[in-house]
């Protein structure tokens, strides 16, 4: 797809799941196969496929929460092994820890890498003003809006200037206006920023409006049936990217693949 | 023209907004120091027909031997602590109980987050430990007393026991509600096992761990005091058995009372400690928003 050089590797990558339910109905089940990819480095990718095709599992792999039953992932090279903390990860519940205010949330990172305090507090009032949370520093999560919590879960991942951001679903179950303003604000984020950006969503708006490439995903047992490179050019205006020439002819192709995938999952089914 | 109409209004809006603010503050003030007025009078007004309802109906209705009297317990308990020295007895009991209380609270602590941070260890032991939570402790009483005299140790030990069982059992439970998610995203960002039981196990633990603290300070108490019963020639537990075996009513009520006092004040303190660990918990804000 790319001339860069790939960030992430996956190579003959399969998955296999054992449901821990009852003992004697325990079965192992396929969740990912044969899956190869490689992610150029700086790059803007979105992943996309039917719920349960395995992308969330996909993306634990890459932060090596979770390891391969077959196949290896590779990060810069390297086989990822442990938890990789070269990279950040976002996840659909932001997952601020109740216990802390904004601004110890967003510096959390910073502590476990050992950040000196003052150090900290300036990088942590920077991040904060730059999504203009600042006066809500010593909010708790609870005190705060579900759009400003995933601007605290953004920024918090942002601050410690992770190379590749892992993002899941991060703007699920916010409401139409806040998504479109916070796809806005990741995208002059990243802009220029060189980081690489794994983003996976339901989406396909959303999906082409972000992305330089959208990985598109069979049903489950998932495997990955189609890389598309997006005809947009960059910078982008997200509040206006229905309106760009190219939109609906791409839309339309991305839509028509990936219903297949559903309407048969659908005909399985019934 | 719409464009006009709003903006006027809007630059006023500044002040108005900062009148209003100052305006909602004081009210929240004032209404806070009313409520809190409110809960103290509400509570004097609780005892004082309590009290004047036991007094009045004390030898009218009820036997005053088996009720005594509040103005008879005012006068006993004035006379236990000037000539059976009231406080030396008390100190006994509350160290006992305080100490008693650590131990238990401590090792429970530090036990429940070794055990639950091991699978295997957990379920090795899960059973045996269940199997301890279900002795009645209070049956380990005569046996601690054979073992350590009948001293303060004794006593210590029983009350440790009583706390022991409840905070460890609370610790391991809240340890293993820490969501994972939490635990991934913090592994993620490069957080050592350390940093995990520090910043994210143990603040999802706390609630349960709080709870267990709060519901053990009267039980470290009952363990003292049974060891007191048990035998001892020291402590309010024995000042309680001897007014007992001499009938005096008043007295033995007067002991209760100084229990009382002493348990509500250690109550106090691990609630406000409590307060303090969990003021990120929505359920200790402001409930008066949600109605
Ligand atoms: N820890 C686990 N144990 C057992 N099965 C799992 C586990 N994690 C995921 N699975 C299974 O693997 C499959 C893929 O799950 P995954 O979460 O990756 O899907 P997904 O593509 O992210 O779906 P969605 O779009 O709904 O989030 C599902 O069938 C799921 O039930
Ligand atoms: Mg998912």
């Amino acid at each position: 797809m790319s001339t860069a050089e790939p960030v992430i590797v996956a190579r003959d990558v399969y998955k296999v799941f054992v449901a821990r339910g009852e003992r004697r109905r325990r079965r192992a089940f396929l969740a990912l196969h044969n899956v190869n990819l490689a992610i150029p480095r700086g790059r803007f990718v979105s992943f996309v496929g039917p719920s349960g095709c395995g992308k969330s599992t996909l993306l634990n792999m890459i932060a090596g929460l979770v390891r391969p039953t077959e196949g290896e992932i590779r990060y810069k090279h390297a086989p990822v092994t442990a938890v990789n903390t070269d990279v950040g990860y976002i996840t659909q519940d932001d997952n601020l820890l109740p216990w802390r205010t904004l601004r110890e949330n967003v510096e959390l990172a910073l502590e476990f890498r050992g950040v000196a305090l003052v150090a900290r507090r300036e990088l942590s009032a920077r991040y904060i003003q730059m999504v203009g949370l600042d006066g809500f520093e010593h909010h708790y999560p609870h005190e705060l809006s579900g759009g400003m919590r995933k601007r605290a879960a953004l920024i918090r991942t942002l601050i410690y200037d992770p190379d590749v951001i892992l993002m899941d679903e991060p703007f699920g179950p916010l409401d139409a206006q806040t998504r479109v303003i916070l796809q806005d604000e990741l995208l002059k984020l990243w802009e220029g920023s060189g980081k690489t950006v794994v983003f996976v969503t339901h989406d396909l708006v959303e999906a082409t409006a972000l992305s330089d490439e959208i990985v598109l995903f069979s049903r489950a047992p998932g495997t990955i049936k189609q890389v598309y490179d997006v005809p947009l050019g960059r910078p982008r205006d997200v509040f206006r990217i229905l309106a760009h020439p190219n939109f609906p002819a791409f839309f339309d192709r991305l839509w028509r693949d990936l219903k297949e995938e559903i309407m048969d999952v659908e005909l399985g089914v019934s | 023209m719409g464009v006009r109409e709003a903006a006027a209004p809007g630059r006023l809006l500044e002040p108005r907004g900062d009148r209003l603010l100052r305006e909602v503050e004081q009210l929240e003030r004032a209404r806070d120091r009313q409520s809190r007025r409110n809960t103290t009078l509400g509570r004097l007004a609780f005892a004082v027909v309590f009290l004047g309802l036991w007094e009045v109906a004390s030898g009218r209705f009820v036997d005053q031997f088996f009720v005594s009297k509040p103005s008879h317990i005012i006068a006993s308990l004035w006379a236990m602590i000037i000539k059976e020295q009231l406080f030396y007895h008390l100190r006994f009991t509350i160290i006992e109980a305080l100490v008693g209380y650590v131990i238990g609270a401590v090792a429970g602590l530090v036990l429940g987050f070794v055990l639950a941070r091991s699978d295997l260890v957990y379920r090795i032991v899960e059973p045996f430990v269940v199997g301890f939570y279900g002795i009645p402790r209070i049956a380990l009483a005569p046996l601690f007393i054979l073992w350590f005299g009948i001293g303060i140790t004794s006593k210590i030990a029983v009350a440790a026991v009583m706390v022991f069982f409840i905070v460890f059992i609370n610790t391991i439970a809240g340890i293993r509600s820490a969501p994972v998610q939490l635990l991934q995203v913090a592994r993620v960002m490069g957080a050592s096992e350390w940093d995990l039981v520090r910043k994210v196990v143990f603040p999802a633990a706390t609630p349960f761990i709080i709870a267990a603290l709060q519901i053990t300070v009267p039980q470290a108490m009952i363990g003292a005091i049974v060891g007191e019963f048990i035998s001892s020639n020291r402590g309010v537990g024995h000042l309680i058995s001897r007014a007992a075996g001499w009938l005096d009513t008043p007295g033995l009520f007067a002991g209760i009372l100084a229990l009382l006092v002493v348990v509500l004040l250690m109550n106090l303190g691990i609630t406000s400690f409590g307060n303090y660990l969990m003021r990120w918990n929505p359920k200790h804000g402001n409930l008066r928003d949600i109605q």
